[in-house]
Formats: structure tokens, C-alpha cells, sequence
């Protein structure tokens, strides 16, 4: 076994454990910060592939944003984090059946597809892939229409964030 | 490749080993005598007021999001800054529509009053 | 290096531009306008758009052939010209509508998000790439949460708005992971080389079936097409009813302009799989949108189930998978854009003065406002698909289009629906026209704007009925440019 796969299996079963431990806990925050984890080991996955830039991105705006955010709203929300005490209700069983069929069935179907057996083709040698995304970002024959659109996203998200959360005066 | 990210799992390694360390030793060295007045949160001496977890304000949710905005904008600058040199006059043209975009946003913010903290 | 910009280029996304560009207009006067002259923003945007259509149509009209563009992108079609004008007409009527509508059309946040809004949709439908789609997708969805919950003091429009938010973007992440796995198995985002990489890559169908499902019911969100459509009737009621008006038209149609498209040129190889599973949808949504509809009392709900049973109509053209087929989605939407503006306007008038949505309010309208009358008979007799409204002619196709596709028992269930739906259109008109009310006589003033709104919309619906041939044209060539 080559060190990546060592890696990877270790960096697998981090995800894996920290996942579970999200979805079990019943203290919000303790919640987010197991997400904060498996976030963290998407971020080595990407690092594994060869994705540093996905990597980069996946700390700076998941684990620096997005989880923060969500602690925000945990504590926004709830002025007791710890009064959430079931969290499963009497369908949980029959979730956990369907969930097993569906990984048994994506296994099985996915076994099929010719492409896992051949080996992965070397990532393309670039000097800098993050040259090669900027490139791509302002080239019209790249991703200049989406990246302008991004851009209209963001101000529409923009916008939209700020009416509707902003705490307004009385009679407004 | 894979070794430029040597330094970055020896750092997370390092940090994790040391804080289980740390709060391991403090467990096992350190006395253990409980009272009902020690296990309060420590409030600078006075008696606390209520649990610490409380409602925040929904400003701070606000600043969160304008924040995840801004940050998403530095996502996109980067790999632009990276080769605008070779880039010529379109691909700054084009940064200067995409910030333009985003600046009127800004001024959005701005105008309304939501990046102050009353 | 970089490649060049040649001016087809820049035609094919004029209409973006000209909308952007209004966007900064807007956003300028709301900086600097005092608060009594706001209405000016309405008609600044009204005037935008209709300067935006005109262009549209002078100079961003497609060449016979379709053509990939900015990179495979875009893909500038008749398909995506005719959407195109679509959305900027459902944008222009929905502005009008807002006219007087408090707090509504004195807020450049509203015209600046109805904008981007459009901007998205005008992308949708010319996206020719699945990030392109996605993108677009998102421009289009995230401005109408917020929209759909404009009335911040209003609880209905913040639970519509909430509950819009909520499963819009489970149901993205949901079409999203369709793409992922879509780019995982073929290596191409592009939605025209996907054909191509599906056939070389020998995925097992299980999986492509499965991302076709995927992305199936992203789309089918969208249009609400059952039983994806549980979040429309609260929606729908809870907005504001110019969003109201906008979400079942403009964002409806774009919903189906990206379905028609992205089912019709990246699926080819399964087909019969993914045209059961819609024939199936549209089977529900016709007949759970009708049979709800029958029991409603507030003229909003009895609408959003209406549109869920012509989301059902339409889907039978997409089921259908053929030439005939997209031509009849298409000419359905040029229909029903009209058509349910006419009724929608009719409602913000009604509302504006009698201050309720409730069908039993309507009685003795006839008589407080023969126009209006006139107007709501017509609008829901197109609904209804009664000839020669255009909703007869589109109603037509979409059955003929079914039958061609052998889909025989899918058109005879359509026609019994049509026949249900009829019985609860003409409620509301015998409610109106026979109804007997108090404030009979107490005159109903329309304002100026909305009255012109109103004559377009529907003059349109009546063309579209009696001059069929032109725009029956334009949708055979937009259906041609996909296959």
C-alpha cells in the first residue's frame, strides 16, 4: 500500500467518524464543530487528488465561513442549545433500511462501470493549475459568461441577504 | 507534489498531539476538588447571570453572511492575480466588470446601514 | 492564450447587458430619488425591459443554425430566443402589475432582484454547459426566495418565502449531485458532447438513469410538476401576488426550457426511461392539480394548483420527446405566459381595491367592472382552453404531440382534466357574472398602467388564438434547433 493510500483510508474513516458523530449529537454546536472535522478531511481528500486550489478554497470558505455561520445560527436560534434531546423520530429505522439499500445498490452498480477497473490516467502536468483556472476564468472561449454570472450571483445574494436580515425600525 | 503538503500535516499533527497532551496532563496531574462554586463559569468573580448560551443579536449573522460573500469574492481574485500579467487588456477589463458588479453590492451595504454596528 | 470576442458573441448576450445594465440604472435612482417620487423606479424598469425586448428581438435574433458560443457556454438557438422573449415579456408584465402595489414598487431591491432574476432565466434558457446551467439556475432561484418573501412584516410572505428557500435549495443539491455524477462518469460539463461521452464511456444505465432522475427532479421542482409541486400552493398564496405572477410564468417556463433542453440533447440513449418517468408526472400533476383545484376558495391557491395541473399540460410535449413535442412546450409557454399575466393582473386589481383573494369577494364584479370582467372571462377561457383563445390552440399540440408519441392514454387523461378544469374556471366565472354582492355598485377603478397591462396580455392571448400560423412557426424552429 503507497503512503497516499494510507492517507486516504485514515483520512476516510476521519470523515466517516466525524459525519456520524455530527448527525448523533444532540448539542448543536458540538454538531457544527464535527462538521468543522469532516470538512477538514474533504479538504485533505482534495489535497490527495492533486486539487490544491479546491483544497485552499475548501478551508478558507467552508471551514472559515460557512461553519461559522452555521454557529451563528445555532446560537441566533436557540437560546439553550442542549433542549434538542430526540433527535430521531419513529421513522429513523426505516430511513436506516432505505439508506443501507442505497449504498448496497450504488455499490453494486457502480462495481459494473468498466472505468474503475482500468488505472487513473496521470493528472495532467501543469506547471500551476491555479494559472490554468485563471486563464480559463477570462478567456471567452473559457468561463467568462459564468464568471460574470457568478458575479451577478453574488450581488443578487447580496442584496437579497442584506433586506432580508436586516433588523428594521418599527412601521418599516 | 503530494510532499509540498509535508509542513501542513506535520503542523495539524503537532497541534493535535499537543492539545490532547495538554489537556490530558492538566486531567491527570492536576487536583481535582469539586464545589458548586467552582464548577460555575468563572465571571471575573461575580455570581454568573443566567446560562452562557443566550440569544445573540441577528447582526452577527448578517456580518457572517456578508462575510461569506467577501470571501467567495477572494476565491474568484486569486487565480485571476495569479496571471493577469499574461492576461493582457480583456482579462482586466473583465475583473474591473465582475468587481464593478459586486461594487454596487458594496454600495448597497453600504447605503442601508448594515456593515455598522448601531 | 486568450481567444477573441467577435460581435455574434456579444449579440447572442445583448439582452443580458441591456438588463445589467438597467440594474445600475436602478440602482442609481434608488440612491438618489426622495422617497415620494420611488414610483418612478417601476416605470424605469418597465420602460428598461420593454427597451430590452425590442432590442432582443431587432438584434439578437438566432441565424438559421444553431450556434455553441463564449466556449460552448451558450448556445444561441431559436429555442433560447423565443424563452428569451418569454421571460423578458413575463419580467415586463410583472413590473406593471407591481405599479401601486405598497411596499412593493417603492423599493429598488425589488426591481434590481425582478432583474437579476431574468437575467438568470434568459441564461437558462441559452445554456449550452451543465456550470453554465447551474449558474444560471441559482441568478434565477435565489432573487425569487427573497422576492417571495419581500413582505418582511407580513407572515404568509415570510413562511412562503422560508419554505421557497428551503426545499429550492434541497432540491438544487439534489439536481446538483445529478451534474456531479453526469460530469464524474462522462469528463464533460458540456451538455452536447455529453451525448457523445455517455456513449463512449459504457456507464451502466442504472446510474445514468439514476442522474438522470436526479437532475429530473431538480427541473421538476422548478415547474412544480408533481408530486414535486407541495411547495407551490403555499408559495404561491403566501407572496406577494405580482411574484405570484412571475413564479408561474416566467419562472415556470424557465424551469422547462432547461428540462426540455437538457433532457432532449444529453439523454438520448435512454429515453424511453426518462419520457415514462415525465409522461408518469405529468399524468399526477394534471389530475392532482385539477382535482385540488376544484375544492379551493381563494382565487391564489385555485391558481397555483391550476398551474400545477399546466405544468402537467406542458409536460405532456416534453413526454412526448419529438419536434412536435418542443414545439408544443414552447407555444404552450407563449400561451400561458399571457394568459395567466391577464388573470394574475386581473387579481392585483381586484385586490387592490377590494383587499381579499377570496372567490366568494369576486361576486358582482361583472357589474363593478364590465372590463375587467371581460378580461378574467377571457384569461380563464384560455385556461380552460376554450377556442379560439390561444390556450385552445396550445392545449391542441400538446395532445397531438402526445398522441404522435404513441402516448394515447397520456392525451385521453389529459382531455378529462381539461374538461375538470373547465368545471372550476367556470365557478369563478358564474361567481363573477351571476354572484350576487352588496358592493355591487360601488365602481372598481383600474389604474392606467395595469389597464394597458391587462389590454396587452390580452390581445396577446387572442392573437395567439386567431393568428396561429407566424407563432407557430417560431416554435417549430426553436423545436428544430434542438434536433
Amino acid at each position: 500500500m503507497s503512503t497516499v493510500q494510507i492517507v486516504f483510508l485514515f483520512v476516510g474513516f476521519m470523515i466517516l467518524l466525524a459525519a456520524w458523530m455530527m448527525v448523533s449529537r444532540s448539542n448543536l454546536v458540538h454538531s457544527a464543530l464535527w462538521l468543522v472535522v469532516a470538512l477538514f478531511g474533504v479538504a485533505v481528500l482534495f489535497v490527495l487528488l492533486e486539487a490544491g486550489y479546491l483544497a485552499v478554497i475548501q478551508v478558507l470558505v467552508y471551514i472559515g465561513a460557512i461553519a461559522i455561520l452555521m454557529i451563528f445560527a445555532v446560537m441566533l436560534t436557540r437560546g439553550d442549545v442542549e433542549s434538542l434531546t430526540h433527535i430521531t423520530n419513529r421513522y429513523a429505522g426505516w430511513a436506516a433500511v432505505m439508506g443501507a439499500f442505497l449504498l448496497f445498490g450504488l455499490v453494486i452498480v457502480l462495481g459494473q462501470w468498466p472505468a474503475f477497473q482500468t488505472t487513473s490516467p496521470e493528472a495532467i502536468e501543469s506547471a500551476n493549475p491555479v494559472l490554468d483556472l485563471g486563464m480559463a476564468f477570462v478567456s471567452p472561449d473559457g468561463f467568462t459568461v459564468p464568471f460574470i454570472v457568478a458575479s451577478v450571483l453574488l450581488l443578487a445574494a447580496f442584496i437579497g441577504a442584506i433586506y432580508a436580515a436586516f433588523p428594521r425600525k418599527k412601521g418599516e | 507534489m503530494l510532499l509540498d503538503y509535508l509542513p501542513i500535516a506535520v503542523l495539524v499533527a503537532v497541534s493535535t498531539i499537543l492539545a490532547v497532551v495538554v489537556v490530558a496532563l492538566g486531567g491527570i496531574l492536576g487536583p481535582r476538588r469539586k464545589d458548586k462554586r467552582k464548577s460555575e463559569p468563572y465571571e471575573s468573580g461575580m455570581r454568573p447571570i443566567g446560562p452562557g448560551t443566550r440569544k445573540m443579536p441577528v447582526r452577527f449573522y448578517l456580518i457572517a453572511v456578508l462575510f461569506i460573500l467577501f470571501d467567495i469574492e477572494v476565491v474568484f481574485f486569486l487565480p485571476w492575480a495569479v496571471v493577469f500579467r499574461q492576461l493582457g487588456l480583456f482579462g482586466l477589463i473583465e475583473m474591473f466588470v465582475f468587481i464593478l458588479i459586486l461594487l454596487v453590492g458594496y454600495v448597497y451595504a453600504w447605503k442601508t446601514g448594515a456593515l455598522e454596528w448601531e | 492564450m486568450i481567444g477573441s470576442i467577435s460581435s455574434e458573441m456579444i449579440l447572442a448576450i445583448l439582452p443580458e447587458i441591456v438588463l445589467l445594465a438597467l440594474v445600475a440604472v436602478i440602482f442609481v435612482v434608488d440612491l438618489v430619488v426622495s422617497d415620494e417620487r420611488r414610483g418612478m423606479l417601476a416605470t424605469i424598469t418597465a420602460v428598461g425591459l420593454l427597451l430590452t425586448l425590442v432590442l432582443t428581438a431587432l438584434f439578437s435574433r438566432p441565424g438559421p443554425e444553431a450556434v455553441l458560443l463564449w466556449g460552448g457556454m451558450l448556445r444561441h438557438d431559436w429555442l433560447a430566443f423565443i424563452f428569451k422573449i418569454i421571460f423578458l415579456v413575463g419580467a415586463l408584465l410583472t413590473t406593471i402589475f407591481t405599479i401601486g402595489w405598497e411596499p412593493i414598487w417603492r423599493k429598488g431591491e425589488f426591481y434590481v432582484l425582478l432583474l437579476t432574476s431574468t437575467i438568470g432565466m434568459t441564461l437558462v434558457g441559452a445554456s449550452g454547459d451543465l456550470i453554465m446551467l447551474f449558474l444560471a439556475i441559482e441568478t434565477t432561484s435565489i432573487p425569487l426566495y427573497v422576492m417571495a418573501g419581500f413582505l418582511t412584516r407580513d407572515d404568509k410572505s415570510n413562511e412562503a418565502g422560508f419554505k421557497y428557500l428551503l426545499f429550492g435549495a434541497m432540491m438544487t443539491a439534489v439536481m446538483l449531485y445529478g451534474f456531479s455524477l453526469l460530469y464524474g462518469f462522462t469528463g464533460t460539463t458540456n451538455i452536447y458532447e455529453l451525448t457523445t461521452a455517455i456513449g463512449a464511456g459504457e456507464i451502466p444505465a442504472a446510474v445514468l438513469v439514476g442522474a438522470a432522475v436526479l437532475v429530473l427532479i431538480g427541473f421538476g421542482f422548478k415547474v412544480a410538476m408533481a408530486p414535486l409541486h407541495f411547495w407551490a400552493p403555499d408559495v404561491y398564496e403566501g407572496a406577494p401576488t405580482p411574484v405570484t405572477a412571475f413564479l408561474s410564468t416566467a419562472s415556470k417556463a424557465a424551469g422547462f426550457a432547461a428540462l426540455t433542453r437538457v433532457m432532449v440533447a444529453a439523454f438520448p440513449s435512454i429515453t424511453l426511461e426518462w419520457t415514462t418517468l415525465v409522461a408518469i408526472g405529468a399524468a399526477l400533476s394534471m389530475t392532482l392539480g385539477n382535482l385540488i383545484a376544484l375544492s379551493q376558495t381563494n382565487i391564489k391557491r385555485l391558481l397555483a394548483y391550476s398551474s400545477v395541473a399546466h405544468a402537467g399540460y406542458a409536460l405532456l410535449g416534453v413526454a412526448a420527446a419529438s419536434e412536435l413535442g418542443v414545439a408544443s412546450v414552447v407555444y404552450y409557454f407563449l400561451v400561458y405566459v399571457v394568459t395567466n399575466m391577464a388573470a394574475f393582473g386581473a387579481i392585483i386589481v381586484v385586490y387592490r381595491v377590494v383587499g381579499s383573494d377570496e372567490i366568494a369577494d369576486y361576486a358582482g364584479l361583472h357589474r363593478r367592472q364590465p372590463l375587467l370582467g371581460l378580461v378574467l372571462l377571457l384569461a380563464f377561457l384560455s385556461l380552460a382552453g376554450i377556442p379560439p383563445m390561444g390556450g385552445f390552440f396550445a392545449k391542441i399540440l400538446v395532445f397531438a404531440a402526445a398522441v404522435e408519441a404513441g402516448l394515447i392514454w397520456l392525451a385521453v387523461l389529459g382531455v378529462l382534466n381539461a374538461i375538470i378544469g373547465l368545471y372550476y374556471y367556470l365557478i369563478v366565472l358564474k361567481v363573477m357574472y351571476v354572484g350576487e354582492s352588496k358592493d355591487a355598485d360601488k365602481p372598481l377603478p383600474v389604474l392606467r398602467p395595469h389597464s394597458a397591462g391587462l389590454v396587452v396580455s390580452v390581445v396577446a392571448l387572442l392573437v395567439l388564438g386567431f393568428v396561429f400560423g407566424p407563432f407557430y412557426q417560431w416554435a417549430v424552429s426553436s423545436a428544430s434547433a434542438l434536433f
